[in-house]
């Protein structure tokens, strides 16, 4: 039963991701998007990691891609203006062959590779739970934890500093 | 670590005090906490220690590169003048930012996890993102700032991509315990591993602008205000080449012949495509950025190299090169905004006679850029030449550099004879602060006095 959900679930994340990048109307990319990162969550709970599967769709299903949604409603983009953007054909040539040897160095990697499998007897099933992971994430991983919080100063600090308005600013 | 809660706090204390009215006492409060920040960095010299369940190690190498980017930052802020002047309304955000990547330029110079790696490089990195478009009226500014960004993301997926591939090789986030796996299997654990590391340095060689990896870097220093491009081509670099190396000698020793055939690509391309690619420019700026990837290729020499001579030649040119190239980018900060931003070479005409100073300071910016004896860049390209030939089958790779090097001492010397040579087109003589200068001087004498004792530093690793 799990094996087969597994699989469904991965054919389907698959395809949907195939989708965001063949579809030719932006918008139903980001929807696309937002079923690849569904599915995802489908393969955290499978994992048994609760927390994860719901951060995943609250923050990149829910707020970022309604972020996606609005800047692509405000840039307008449609048909017309998608078709202005001319790649050369020796690009999209150059981009297809580099694009396919990089995806059968990864196939081929993952073929050779014998992943190690888990003990059965070892394996405790709370790993993705939220009290184990906030217990990790408050001992052994506490200084990436704090320090990321200066990563997120900087990004404030830098979106607050470019989005202010200036006297004298210029708009493209 | 003390440092790096002293330059998170510093960075918050310089965000609240740039509510007050009068701007003035930001810089000196700059340079106050950097100097704090290198002075308290010095007390953890011979005193290696691990914290945090090993995610970090302030060891000796940790130290010197955190004092020679923490002195590289102290140096080139007095340059910053001019946002003083002109009454910049995001002063103190634009010293909080250098302050805050400083913290992600210390993680990656002594981390022993990867997710240090990866959280450092992306302080640094989002940093430089802003600063590169900090100038909003220029359409420059903001171009640099786009392609930066994307160009960044797109290569922190990639270098993402390699750390995850090494985790699911190995079970573990950890250096030691990766070079432990890899040790017992003979370097190359399995394919995911090899393919983990190769992400892995293609990742880290967008960083540091390593060819084939380089493509943005021309546009975007010339984008960047250059207060920012001299930070951007110093400190960010040098702490991707410390990162760089401390991730090979660390996790990858056993690995060598693994990567190997791979970075001594890289390398060979770095030094020919940032030489070649600087004699064609008209732009001293843009020519500054090809040079900056060249100098990643000798940076990358080094590291190559893999000996016991490594590190230390790593550190010395490192120091050197900041020297100069700070020197250079503030010269031409000045001469530029006198000039109404032209950065050709035609700005610098007759600059010998009307300011004496700041062409002497970039004289000798040049002759060490290039390695001409008597000046610290000389030592520093030395350094690295010998650790090259103690592997005798690496000979014909010093071969390549000095001819690059050859090729560099044109370029660079293209501004020198513009600067004496050439008549002036203005003759009004360009007014420089008497701390800029003073700031300009100290950094040429400390170039000449590297370039005559090196021992200063070359014998601290």
């Amino acid at each position: 039963m799990t094996e087969s959900l597994f699989y469904f679930l991965a054919s389907l994340t698959l395809l949907c991701a195939l989708m965001v990048v063949i579809s030719r109307n932006p918008v139903h990319s980001v929807l696309f998007l937002i079923i690849t990162f569904f599915t995802i969550s489908g393969h955290y709970i499978l994992l048994n990691a609760q927390f994860l599967a719901a951060v995943n769709i609250i923050v990149y299903a829910g707020a970022i891609m309604v972020l996606f949604l609005f800047v692509i409603m405000f840039l307008n983009m449609n048909k017309d203006s998608e078709s202005r953007v001319k790649t050369s054909t020796l690009s999209k040539f150059a981009g297809t062959i580099a694009g396919g040897l990089l995806f059968v160095i990864m196939v081929a990697a993952v073929k050779d590779t014998t992943i190690a499998g888990y003990n059965a007897d070892t394996f405790t099933s709370q790993t993705g739970m939220v009290e184990t992971l906030g217990a990790v994430l408050f001992t052994q991983y506490l200084l990436p934890f704090e320090l990321a919080s200066v990563l997120f100063l900087v990004a404030m600090v830098g979106a607050v500093m470019l989005g202010k308005k200036e006297a004298g600013e210029q708009h493209f | 670590m003390t440092s790096i809660i002293l330059l998170s706090i510093f960075g918050i204390i310089n965000l609240f005090v740039g509510f007050m009215k009068s701007k003035r006492i930001l810089l000196p409060l700059s340079l106050l906490f950097l100097a704090v920040v290198f002075g308290a960095n010095l007390f953890s010299w011979n005193e290696a220690q691990s914290y945090f369940n090993h995610m970090l190690t302030i060891d000796n190498y940790a130290v010197a590169f955190t004092g020679i980017m923490v002195l590289a930052t102290l140096l080139l802020l007095p340059f910053s003048q001019h946002y003083i002047e002109e009454a910049n309304e995001n002063l103190a955000e634009f010293y909080s930012l250098l302050l805050f990547s400083l913290v992600g330029a210390i993680m990656m110079v002594s981390y022993e996890n990867m997710l240090m790696l990866f959280i450092g490089i992306e302080i640094l990195s989002i940093a430089m993102y802003v600063l590169a478009g900090s100038d909003k009226r220029r359409l420059r500014s903001n171009e640099a700032a786009l392609k930066y960004f994307l160009m960044g993301a797109f290569f922190t997926g990639v270098l993402l991509f390699g750390i995850v591939l090494i985790y699911g090789a190995t079970g573990s986030f950890y250096l030691t315990d990766i070079a432990a796996t890899a040790a017992v299997n003979d370097g190359t654990v399995n394919a995911m591993f090899t393919l983990g590391l190769l992400l892995l340095v293609i990742g880290i060689s967008f960083k540091i602008s390593a060819a084939p990896f380089h493509f943005w870097a021309p546009d975007v220093y010339e984008g960047t205000p250059t207060l920012f491009t001299s930070y951007m081509s110093t400190v960010v670099k040098i702490a991707g080449v410390a990162a760089f190396y401390k991730l090979m000698a660390a996790a990858f020793a056993a690995s060598y012949a693994a990567w190997f055939p791979t970075l001594i690509a890289i390398t060979v391309l770095t030094l020919v495509v940032g030489n070649i690619g600087a004699v064609v420019q008209t732009n001293f700026k843009r020519m500054l950025a090809y040079s900056s990837v060249s100098h990643a290729g000798y940076l990358l020499m080094a590291l190559v190299a893999f000996n016991e001579r490594s590190d230390a030649s790593i550190l010395f040119y490192s120091l050197s090169y900041a020297l100069a190239t700070i020197v250079a980018f503030a010269v031409l900060q000045y001469v530029s905004e006198q000039r109404n931003g032209d950065e050709t070479y035609a700005a610098f005409n007759g600059l010998g006679k009307t300011n004496p100073l700041l062409a002497f300071a970039m004289t000798v910016a040049m002759c060490s850029l290039s390695g001409i004896p008597l000046t610290a860049g000389f030592f520093g390209k030395l350094f690295v030449f010998t650790a090259v030939v103690q592997d005798a089958r690496l000979m014909w790779l010093v071969v390549v550099a000095v001819l690059m090097a050859a090729v560099g001492i044109y370029y660079y010397f293209k501004v020198v004879i513009a600067m004496y040579m050439q008549p002036a087109a203005d003759a009004a003589k360009i007014r420089i602060g008497s701390f800029a200068s003073f700031m300009l001087i100290f950094i040429t004498v400390f170039t000449i006095l590297l370039g005559i004792a090196p021992a200063l530093v070359s014998d601290l690793l």
